[in-house]
């Protein structure tokens, strides 16, 4: 009967202690697949970050060719000193354009936004707007005619009024990007996730056109910098 | 072996009555285990099927990534390139003008305006933001998780608040913010100028350093509202900043373009 009685302690304890080991392992089995399916999202990303590297190379590339065509400019002007002249206002001209010192034109999107009976349009609406626009690809945009500059900044004024780069600004809110229509478009209006449809649902009033020729006014405040001490 | 089987039976039918019994009770718990554990291998037998399909996916992401990391060579190959093309191009430029004063004046401003448009790495004295993740706060126990994380907004919004404080040049973990940069969520990540950037994210401001630090923790008042890293300190993010002297922030890696901007006077 004692013979008996330990053979079988032992045998369930052996099973029992087998069982927990394999349920451990499955365990282990199951957490790791969770991070199988982790993988499988980074497919995504790598895809995503693919076609990132991509356009960023055509970028580069095409700005390094320009580059090289400027230098081919210079060089084949050093006989005649005029046209190094010629060469340098285009090249401040380009830079201008791109601070925001000159009006630009070209194709875009218009997005006007206007307070309703129910909702006002706040700062946190432009600033994600215009975001939203140079995630698109906007090469130039401006509010009401306030440029987007390197140091734009806009603010909400107590309940009443905006201020974009310190000058007051009132609803509807006229926001001008230059760019490709297409893609800029996309950047907002995904259909229920996009931030067209996002306004409407809050009771905004919003409204996007394309169109062939925009005028962006230029910045009319001072652009330069107070605290930098030293540039490289 | 029939034989065998007999005799074990006749061994049997020796035992006495009580240890008999005991001996049916071993024999079916250790036969019901034996069940058990033949079920758990099989299902074990299962998952590993289904990883193994995973796995062959694995092998093409790995093609992926190979992909990637040839883009990225790319990438880097041509940015070295045009770094060297443009310092080409400013001795060229310089040889090329002529000395009088409207040529040097043209140059002088098409410098500056490189460096207002973010093309050059700049030095001053500002203010360093952290921010971080509150990760004391268990998951499972608090209401909205979304209260405790840095989100993509709550960096436009401090960039903004610094802009508007007076701030020259500001970099987010070593991308300069300039006129086109998007800040945006892309799955857990934050990507700006397109590129990716994790927790904690510093944030380096050169400007007024007191003026943008009392612009972000300022209290609430009369007309002006709580400082932005305060409202995120009490909501129990981690966000600190920081008065520091000789800042310094790279320039900006990315490309401008200008395929759609025309000048209104051509």
């Amino acid at each position: 009967m004692k013979k008996g009685k330990k053979i079988m302690t032992i045998t369930i304890g052996l099973m029992a202690f087998v069982l927990s080991t394999i349920i451990f392992i499955q365990f282990k089995t199951i957490s790791s697949t969770n991070i199988v399916e982790l993988e499988n999202m980074r497919e995504d990303q790598l895809t995503q970050e693919i076609v990132t590297q991509k356009s960023q190379y055509e970028e580069t590339r095409s700005k390094y060719e320009e580059t090289l065509a400027k230098m081919k400019e210079y060089q084949e002007s050093m006989s005649t000193e005029k046209e190094a002249l010629d060469v340098l206002v285009q090249e401040v001209k380009e830079t201008n354009d791109l601070l925001g010192k000159n009006d630009v034109v070209g194709q875009g999107i218009i997005v006007t936004l206007e307070d309703t009976r129910n909702a006002r349009i706040s700062a946190e609406d432009l600033l994600i707007l215009i975001n939203l626009l140079n995630s698109g690809g906007a090469e130039a945009i401006s509010i009401n005619g306030q440029r987007m500059v390197y140091d734009s900044y806009i603010v909400n004024i107590g309940n009443d009024f905006i201020r974009a780069n310190g000058n007051i600004i009132t609803s509807p809110y006229i926001v001008k990007a230059i760019g490709n229509p297409s893609y800029l478009e996309s950047s907002i209006a995904q259909k229920n996730i996009g931030f067209v449809d996002e306004k409407l649902s809050e009771g905004k009033s919003i409204e996007v056109e394309q169109s062939k020729e925009i005028t962006v006014e230029k910045y009319t405040g001072d652009l330069s910098f107070e605290y930098v001490k030293e540039a490289k | 072996m029939e034989k065998g089987m007999s005799k074990l039976l006749q061994k049997y039918k020796n035992i006495d009555k009580s240890k008999r019994e005991k001996l049916e009770v071993s024999i079916t718990i250790g036969l019901l285990c034996f069940i058990l554990v033949a079920a758990i291998f099989v299902q074990i037998k299962t998952i590993k099927n289904a990883t193994a399909g995973v796995g062959s996916f694995l092998k093409d992401n790995s093609g992926l990534r190979d992909e990637l990391l040839t883009w990225q060579d790319n990438n880097e190959k041509i940015r070295k390139a045009l770094e060297n093309a443009e310092k080409n191009l400013e001795e060229i430029r310089t040889n090329a003008i002529s000395n009088d004063t409207e040529s040097k004046a043209l140059e002088e401003e098409l410098k500056e305006n490189n460096k207002l448009l973010g093309l050059t790495e700049v030095v001053g004295d500002g203010v360093v933001i952290t921010l971080d993740d509150n990760r004391e706060i268990d998951p499972n126990e608090v209401l909205n998780i979304s209260k405790y994380i840095v989100h993509a907004e709550d960096v436009v919004c401090i960039i903004n608040e610094l802009f508007n404080a007076g701030a020259d040049a500001i970099s987010i973990n070593g991308q300069r913010i300039v006129s086109t940069t998007s800040i945006y969520c892309d799955g857990n990540i934050v990507r700006i100028n397109g590129k990716m950037v994790g927790v904690p994210i510093t944030i380096n401001a050169i400007g007024q350093p007191e003026r943008m630090y009392y612009a972000l923790i300022r209290p609430e008042g009369y007309l002006d509202y709580k400082g932005y890293l305060r409202v995120m300190a009490e909501d129990g993010i981690k966000a600190e900043i920081e008065k520091k002297t000789n800042i310094v922030i790279p320039k900006f890696e990315g490309i401008y373009t200008n395929q759609y901007i025309n000048n209104k006077e051509q």
